[in-house]
Formats: C-alpha cells, structure tokens, sequence
C-alpha cells in the first residue's frame, strides 16, 4: 500500500522532469562546489604535508639555530661527544632549473639511519646508463664525492627531460653551477618527491654557500620525556630542538585563513543553492497537494506521509550529491590549480597536480545535499500532510499565510541581524565567529526580503499600472501575490549579487589600499637581489659604490621559530630618506626612529599586533643567537605584505643580537639627476665577468614591483571571482525553478488571459516584466546587504583572518553593476518561462479544474 | 468584412480530431451549424462529447482540421493564430464554469483588463465598468479581490467582464456548474437579462436543463454530429 502511495508520489516528478532536473542541478551545483573547495583546499595541504613528509622522513624533532642555521660542529658533538645516533645532519635550500624553484635536500648518506627511506633506484639497478667508469656503483661513489651529482624522482627528471648520466645547471644562490643526475629516487609511503633535489650535504653547502653550517639536524626521539629533556640538556645556548610536525604545522597555519575564507565562500554558494532546494523541494511537495489529501483520506497516516516525502527527497538528495560529487571533483581540478597558485604565490611551495578525494571531503559533500533536501522539504511536508491539507495548502491560502507571516519574519530576520552584530562585538578574534555572523547576517536579511518585496511591489504598482496598463499592474502584483515562490528567488539573487558586491567592494578597497601603501612603501627607485638565497657583503658594496647611487637600504627577512609558532623578523638598514616609507600608527615617528635604530626595540605590524594582541609598550619575546630576549614594541606600522605579520629591527640591534651579516636585497636611492636605467644597467655589469661564481643580480624597478605585486595581488583574487560567479549561477537556477513553478501553478489563469484576447507576445512580456522586476529587486535589496558584507568582510573577516586594516572604499559602478547584473540574470532567467507561458493553451480555461 | 442578414455563428464542415498515442480520435465529424444574431443557443452533450472542442473551435482558441468558421461575418480559420487572439479578444466573450477570474487583479480591473486591451478610452472604461458593475449588483465590491468573493459574485464578475467589451458573441461554458441551485437561477436571471437586453449572441455548453431551458435552441452533440433537440 505504502510503496504504491509512493509510486504514486514519485510519478507526479516524472511528469514534470524540469522541475526534477533544476532540484537535482541545484543541489549538485551547491555539493559540487562545496566538495570542489573542500578538495583543493585539502588537496594542497595533503601535497604539502607529503612533500614536508619526503623531506622530513621519520624525524620526531629537529634541532635549529639562528638565522644562519645550526653550525656543523654541534652535530659532531651530539654524535661524538653524547652518543646520539638517530640525528642526522640536513642543508636545505632553494635552486632553480630551467626558472622551476625546487627545494635542494643535502644530506649525509651515512647519517641517515633510514630517516628519510629513500630507494635510490638506478644504483641497484642492472639496465644501468654506462657512467664512464662502468657500474652502478660508480654512480653511488660520484654521489658522495662528486660535487654537483645530485638524485631525484622518475617523474621530476622527465619534467625536465633528464635522464641519468645527464649533466645540466642550476642557478643557486644566483649562481650557475654544473650538476649531474646520477640516480633517479623513489619515497617510502606517500611521501611526494616532486620538485626535489636531493644531493650529498658537502654539494647543498657548496652550492648554497653554507659552509660549516647546516640548516638543521633531523632527530628521531622516544616519546619518552627524560630521553628529550637529556638531548635538549646537550644542546648549546643558540641552538633549540623542535617538534618536527609543529614546524610543518606552523607553515601550514600560514595559509589556514586563506582556506577558511576559501570554504566560506563554497558555504555561500551552498546557501544560495539551499533557498533553492527548499523552492524545488516545497514547490513540488504542493504541487501534489491533491495527492496528498486523496492518500490522507484513504488511509495513510500523516506520519506515512511525512516519511514518505522525506524518503523522496532522501532519494533525489542522494542521487544530486552524487552528481555534486562528480561535478566537483571536476570542478576541484580547476580550482586547485588556482588555490595552489595562491599558496605559492603567498605561503608556501606546493606542488600538486592531482586532486586526492578524501573520504572525508565526500562525506561531507553528501551530508550538505541530503541534509539540504531533507531540511527544505520538511516544513512543506508537515504542512501538507497538516489535518485539512486541500484547505490549509489552497493557493490563495498559502499565500495569504505568507504575506501574513512576512512582518513576523522580519522581526526574526532583524533579531537575527542583531545576535549577529553582538557575536561579531563579543567573539573577540574568532575568524570562524566572525563567519558565522556573515551567516546570520545573510539568513537574516533574507528573512527581512518577503516584506521588502511586499511593500516595494505595492509602490510599484501605480507606476507599473500608468507605464504598462493592466498587464503592467499585473505582472508587479504577481510577484507580490506569488510572494511563496517570488521570494525565494529574489532572496536567491540577493544574496548571491550581494556577495558580488560584498566581495567586489572589499576586493577592490583592499586593492586601493595595497596601492597606496605600495606607493609609500617602495621609496628607493630600484631594488635589487639574487634569485634565492643572500647577498654577498661585497656585493652589496659594490652597490653602494656605483656612480649616480646616493644611498644604499639593506634588507633581511628570517624566520624565528620557537615551539609556540614562527615569527618573520625583517631587518632593515635604513636610508637616509626611506624611514617615511614605513608608516607608524600610533606614535610620533619622530621619537621613534631615533630609538628604533639603536635601543632594544622593535616596531611590530598591524597584523602581527592584532594577532598576537600586543601594542605600544609591550614587550615580546624573540629567540635570538643570545638565547630568549625581551623586546619593546615602539610602535606598530602599516603593511600589507604578503606575510604581513612581522616584527621589523634595525641592522644594528639585530647585528647585537645575531650573527648573521646576510643581506637579501637592496634598495637605491639615486642621485637626483642620475639615470635610473643607466644605474640598473651598472648594477647588471656588476657581475658580468666570466667568474661563474659571481652572483647574478636581479635588478627591478619600483614600478615594476609595484605592478607586479599587484599583479598576484589580482591572480589572489581570481578564485574568488570563480566562487561568486558560481553562486550567480545557482541564484540563476533558483529564479528559473521558481518562474517555472509560478507559470505552472498560474497556467489556468495564464490560458484565460490568452482566452481574453492577449497575444503570446503581450504573455511573455509579462513574464519577462515580472523576471525583470525580480531582479530589481533583488539588485535593490542587493544594496545594502552587499555593503554590510563589504563591510563585515573587511573590518572583521580580514582584520580577523590577516590582520589587515583596510579603508573602505564603494565605488559606484561596483554597485551600478550588481543591479543591472541582478536584472540581466533574472531576465534571461525569465526567457524560457515567459516563452513557455507565451504558449499557455486558452483552451485549458475551459478545463474543469 | 461584416455583412447584414449573415448569422453571427456559421460552422460548416467541420472537423477535428485528437491524437492520443498511436489512436486517432476524431472528435467532430463534420459540423454544421447557423445561429443568428441575438440567438442563444444551448449545446448538449455527454462529458467527452466534443463541447470544449467545438467552443473552441467557435471562439478562435483552436483550429480545425478542416471545415470553415465564420464569426460576426469573418472567417476565422483563415487567421493567423495571433490574428484569431485579437479576434476574439473584440468580438467573443467568455464565462467559464471555473469563473476563471484573475486573481491579482481586483473586481473593477478584471474588467479594465478586457477594455484596455480592445483600447477603449480610459473615461468610456470607467463609464462601462460602472454601468456593469451596477448592473450585476456589485458596484460596491469594486475594490475587493476575487478570492473574497462567493462563487456567485464571482460569476456575475464573469458575465461582466464577459460582456463589457460589447463582444458579438458571447461563449458560456457550464456557467452555473459551480454554484448552488439557488445561486445558479439567481446568476442565469441575469446572465439572461443582460444578454437579452444587449442583443448578444450566445452559445452556452451545458449538463443543466434549467440553462438549456431559457435558451432559443437546443443542440447536442452527439458522435461527433450536431442534432438539432426540440425544446420540451
């Protein structure tokens, strides 16, 4: 009986499968987004931990020291003077082949104890290239004694379509030096190998110029904490021993805001395609409200009932977020080529090609869609199977129901709005809070729409009516007596366009402000530096020594790490003329330049202090060469650089502190009448000679960086772009569906007008007025919930998730824009309706009903 | 072009069928029938009949398989599918069983609707609207909506906006099918006064011997062919 009423149930779908379709593809655009951010995001942070995985290896913890590194002599002492066998010695760095960046691994093949588990394939192998001497164990030997062999994996040797035995060069340190690949590598595990050089320590020290120093000494330790207290009592003052996960979990932490803003986004989208669902869902519920009340009547129990719309809407829930899945795996490709751009150009290197669907990614892209079809079919299914369901579900009665209800809704809507206001003031720097009132705000505002669209259709009316006569007058008060359906879509659109202009707005303030700063900020006409790794100090000199440069800043950017995190220190000699290119914002620069440049004092960024919550006055601590030390703050300064959060010393104080006189690039100040190409020019002759071992400089303009910061600054934002462009897409659906479902439920009406003498072309005009209308709408109310997004977005979600105070900017075209926007979508949205209604049959008036 | 001494409604030769999967169902036969200015004309039938289709056929909505229709003297199966719209729009009023009134437009513009798409002037429409209203008793429920008005008031909405536009030819299908017996004599009263009074033409489909009852001439169709029925 039950699985007949069902049949039954299920049949009216069938017979109209575009409405079965615009569910199904609502909620598989809402999944597929969901599940596409969700595997990027953790796509990357998978290929990144893997690649961490390859160069860490089994190392519990691992012992580090100043800016320059830990010096050799400490590793033999560990291991020669304290017996410690499970520490191996490690340089890391970066080369560039061909302009790819790959990470350089030394390491001592006979320290490593199976801490790392590399399978140097081609020194077992018998199908061996020849090395000139005549075996594979030639080749092993040229690995620990031949400077420049180096090994890597199958994959990133063919990338650059190298075999073993080649012989290529690699630019390290802006230096050529000669390398050859002696093995191809494989990893133990998932342990990805892409994009890494691994060579034998004495070749990273030589190409890297780190002689004498390591970059770190990998330690495999026991839990156990008496063995960590007794390695961490060996241990001299300058060096310190981390928690080798926490160290890559610090790194991943750097781009953990950006990924949360990413899934916020697909969140939006998922909304917008929840408004839709519950309209396909709760549309198609009423629709057989006949139905329903005929299987009420013959037995079947309002519980029967409820459950047996709910299996149906379990079912087209399942089969949708299966088709998200796909979708989104799909969709995750594209985006994970954008979100890894992103993570290189801002965080950290990550190579990824491939996307890794976890389990965990689909089961949570089901639980969106089914819980989404569930949720918004619950309400209408209650309702519908309620004691007297042909009455309480009668059109005009439903309507009447939501126009009463409407005022009540926005007394919700603007409680909501209020909680909202009070988490954002009362959850201090709560990234995930300051999301969550976004999501208040836009449920909020949504609930405030149906009155809005009450009152706005009822001022139209008049006007409609003098424009457009009767049909005019018609077309606006369908919407209003329609408001079931039209509102959901208008609150679809809303939200959707209020994003865009949410977005746009911040975006766009964000851009202006980041030019300004750029504009204050790169005070020296030319900047130059090597690609990766230190200047030489003579180099530096000779810089400073070139005709037409009047003076010369230094500039050094480190990494502090102590177990509680990583803190970027910049080190900056200053020019005379460059300190206004720093912007204090809380004190009187006069006083504090002076101190800064000799006193214990740091300036710290606006983002550092607003996350870590320090100010003027208050002391932090930075591990140094000298151990732990106190600093002031004596100011905090403006700066929206990639990795904002920074404490900024001056050379001397930093040179009292630490033993490293590296300097990574330089800014010139020229003379007034000296010609900056010519200097350029100069800066490039520097090391023109036929020394291989000079260092080649690069040399930009301030112009060219400025360009070229905002270049990526843009590529930062195309993903967001993509996110938006898809939640338009979704609020496009959702206004077809619910014309689609007006035209249905007003077919008898539309045929009687067509009866009455109006022609196909004055119907569809009136559909498409009536679309039209709801896009204005939508654009009107837009407005202002896209400038409380914007400015949510930029003084609580960035200053939250970066630190970032930005001025707030609304450009008018940005909001010019949404509305026609909003009413462009909703009008080709409307096309097909209004042609389908165009073609309403007049002899269906005569129908009994 | 109209022409004098013509009938309002001349039919002849028609046909029309209906495909229903693979079946071909041949609804009319070839139907003939005349009926004069002024003439009311009740038509008969049982359910499945061919009533609908013949209205239809009449008013413009549909088009025949073969056969002719002339209405208030045009051919109205020479017409382009718009043309025949702005046909009917002038020359037919409808009243449905189902009152079929728009239910976002209020009393006064579901007739103001009718009028100004036949573009009467707006002074004529107030004048019309009035006189109507009046007429059927409903001046006062103006401003009201159609979903407060009882079924009666709903159908005297009907038959006025069904004849406020002054149509040649007035189509009327089961008009008292949704109302009370009581409702339905009161709602016939008028429909017959007004349409009387006016001079229109009418052809009502109808089950109920009390419709039938007032009109001239009483048709059925039946297998598709029109018989003519002699009023008892």
């Amino acid at each position: 009986m039950r699985l007949v009423a069902f049949k039954a149930s299920v049949a009216y779908l069938w017979r109209h499968p575009w409405q079965l379709i615009l569910a199904l593809v609502g909620i598989a655009v809402g999944v597929a987004v969901i599940v596409a951010v969700d595997l990027a995001n953790s796509s990357a942070k998978k290929a990144f931990l893997l690649s961490m995985d390859a160069v860490t290896g089994d190392a519990t913890h691992q012992v580090i020291g100043g800016p320059q590194g830990v010096p050799e002599s400490i590793y033999a002492e560990l291991r020669v003077n304290h017996g410690f066998d499970d520490i191996a010695p490690v340089v890391e760095g970066r080369v560039f082949l061909k302009d790819a960046s790959l990470t350089l691994l030394g390491i001592d093949l006979f320290a490593e104890n199976e801490m790392r588990d590399y399978q140097f394939d081609s020194f077992t192998s018998e199908a061996l290239p020849d090395d000139g001497n005549g075996n594979a164990e030639g080749l092993f030997l040229d690995f620990l004694i031949e400077p420049g062999s180096v090994a890597m994996s199958a994959d990133t040797a063919a990338g650059f379509g190298l075999a073993v035995g080649d012989v290529f060069e690699v630019d390290a340190g802006g230096r050529k030096v000669p390398a050859r690949l002696v093995a191809t590598i494989a990893g133990a595990g998932d342990a990805s190998l892409e994009q890494l050089v691994v060579c034998d320590i004495a070749t990273a020290q030589e190409w890297l110029e780190r002689s004498g120093w390591l970059s770190r000494i990998d330690v495999k330790l026991a839990d156990a904490e008496g063995q960590i207290a007794a390695f961490e009592a060996a241990l001299p003052d300058r060096t310190r021993l981390l928690r080798a996960a926490s160290r890559t979990q610090a790194t991943v932490d750097m781009s953990k805001a950006f990924m949360t803003n990413l899934t916020a986004m697909s969140l939006l989208a998922l909304l917008v395609g929840v408004f839709l669902i519950f309209n396909s869902v709760n549309f198609s519920v009423l629709q057989r409200r006949n139905l329903i009340g005929v299987l009420r009547a013959i037995g079947l129990t309002r519980k029967q009932l409820v459950m047996m719309l709910l299996a149906e809407a379990f079912l087209i829930g399942l089969i949708a977020s299966v088709l998200g899945l796909l979708l989104g795996i799909v969709l995750g490709e594209s985006l994970l080529d954008l979100v890894s751009r992103t993570i290189n150009d801002l965080y950290f290197r990550v190579t990824v090609t491939q996307v890794q669907v976890s389990p965990f990614s689909v089961v949570k892209g089901l639980l969106a869609g089914i819980g989404a079809a569930l949720l918004a079919a619950a309400i209408p299914a209650w309702e519908a199977t309620s004691f007297q369901p042909r009455l309480a579900l009668s059109r005009s009665v439903l309507e009447q129901r939501v126009q009463r209800s409407s005022p009540l809704a926005s007394m919700a809507g603007i409680a909501l709005m209020i909680v909202a206001v009070m988490l954002i003031q009362f959850s201090g720097t709560s990234l995930t809070a300051g999301l969550a009132a976004v999501l208040l705000l836009i449920l909020g505002f949504g609930l405030v729409i149906p009155l809005f669209v009450r009152f706005a259709t009822r001022m139209m009316i008049t006007f409609a009516g003098r424009l457009g006569g009767v049909p005019g007058r018609m077309a606006i008060a369908g919407i209003s007596a329609g408001l079931s359906r039209t509102a959901v879509a208008v609150v679809a659109l809303t939200v959707a366009v209020s994003a865009t202009i949410g977005v746009s707005v911040m975006v766009d303030s964000f851009r202006g402000s980041v030019n300004n700063w750029l504009q204050q900020t790169l005070q020296a006409e030319l900047y130059a530096g090597v690609q990766s790794g230190s200047m030489s100090s003579q180099l530096v000199e000779d810089v400073g020594r070139l005709e037409g440069v009047d003076a010369v800043s230094t500039s050094r950017r480190i990494w502090l790490e102590a177990d509680s995190g990583r803190t970027q220190l910049r080190v900056i000699r200053m020019a005379p003329g460059s300190y206004a290119g720093t912007e204090i914002l809380d004190a009187d620069p006069t006083q504090v330049w002076p101190k800064w440049e000799t006193e214990d004092v740091v300036l710290v960024s606006e983002p550092y202090a607003f996350q870590n919550q320090v100010g003027r006055g208050d002391l932090i601590v930075l591990p140094t060469d000298l151990g732990s030390r106190e600093f002031l703050i004596a100011a905090t300064f403006q700066s929206y650089d990639v990795n904002a959060s920074a404490v900024l010393m001056s050379r001397q104080v930093f040179s009292r502190f630490f033993e490293d006189e590296a300097v990574d690039s330089v800014g010139l100040y020229l003379d007034e009448d000296s010609d900056a190409e010519q200097v350029a020019e100069a800066v490039r002759g520097l090391n023109a000679s036929d020394d291989e071992s000079a260092q080649a400089l690069r040399v930009i303009s301030n112009l060219n960086i400025r360009e070229l910061s905002l270049k990526i600054f843009d590529r930062t934002f195309v993903i967001t772009d993509v996110l938006y462009w898809l939640a338009l897409g979704v609020a496009f659906i959702g206004i077809l569906s619910a014309m689609l479902a007006l035209q249905l439920e007003r077919a008898r009406e539309l045929a009687t007008l067509r009866a009455l003498g109006m022609t196909t072309r004055q119907v569809s005009g009136m559909i498409l007025t009536q679309t039209g209308v709801v896009g204005l709408l939508s654009g009107l109310a837009a407005i202002p919930m896209g400038i409380v997004m914007a400015v949510v977005l930029i003084k609580v979600i960035n200053r939250r998730a970066f630190g970032w105070q930005i001025e707030m900017s609304i450009g008018p075209e940005i909001l010019g824009v949404a509305i026609v926007f909003a009413v462009v979508a909703a009008l080709l949205a409307g096309i097909y309706p209004a042609y389908r209604a165009g073609r309403s049959q007049p002899a269906l008036a005569m129908r009994e009903e | 072009m109209e022409r004098s001494n013509f009938p309002a409604i001349r039919v002849s030769g028609l046909f029309r069928h209906y495909q229903e999967g693979d079946r071909q169902h041949q609804v009319l036969r070839g139907i003939d029938l005349d009926i004069q200015q002024g003439e009311t004309v009740a038509l008969r039938g049982r359910s499945g009949s061919g009533k609908s289709t013949l209205l239809n056929l009449i008013s413009g909505i549909d088009a025949p398989d073969d056969g002719q229709v002339v209405v208030a003297g045009q051919d109205i199966t020479e017409l382009s599918e718009n043309d025949r719209t702005i046909f009917r729009r002038s020359h037919i009023g409808f009243i449905y069983q189902a009152f079929n009134l728009i239910p976002t437009l209020d009393v006064s513009d579901n007739l103001r609707l009718v009028l100004e798409l036949n573009r009467v002037s707006k002074e004529e429409t107030a004048q019309r609207i009035e006189q109507l209203l009046g007429a059927v008793g409903l001046l006062e429920r103006a401003g009201s909506y159609p979903d407060i008005l009882s079924g009666g008031e709903q159908q005297r909405v009907a038959i006025a906006r069904a004849l406020c536009h002054r149509p040649k030819v007035l189509i009327a299908d089961e008009p008292t099918g949704n109302l009370d017996d009581k409702t339905a004599g009161r709602v016939l009263d008028l429909l017959e006064n007004l349409v009387r009074e006016n001079g229109h033409t009418m052809l009502v489909a109808t089950h109920s011997v009390a419709v039938a009852s007032r009109c001239d001439r009483i048709i059925e169709l039946h297998d598709g062919k029109l018989e003519e029925v002699r009023k008892a």
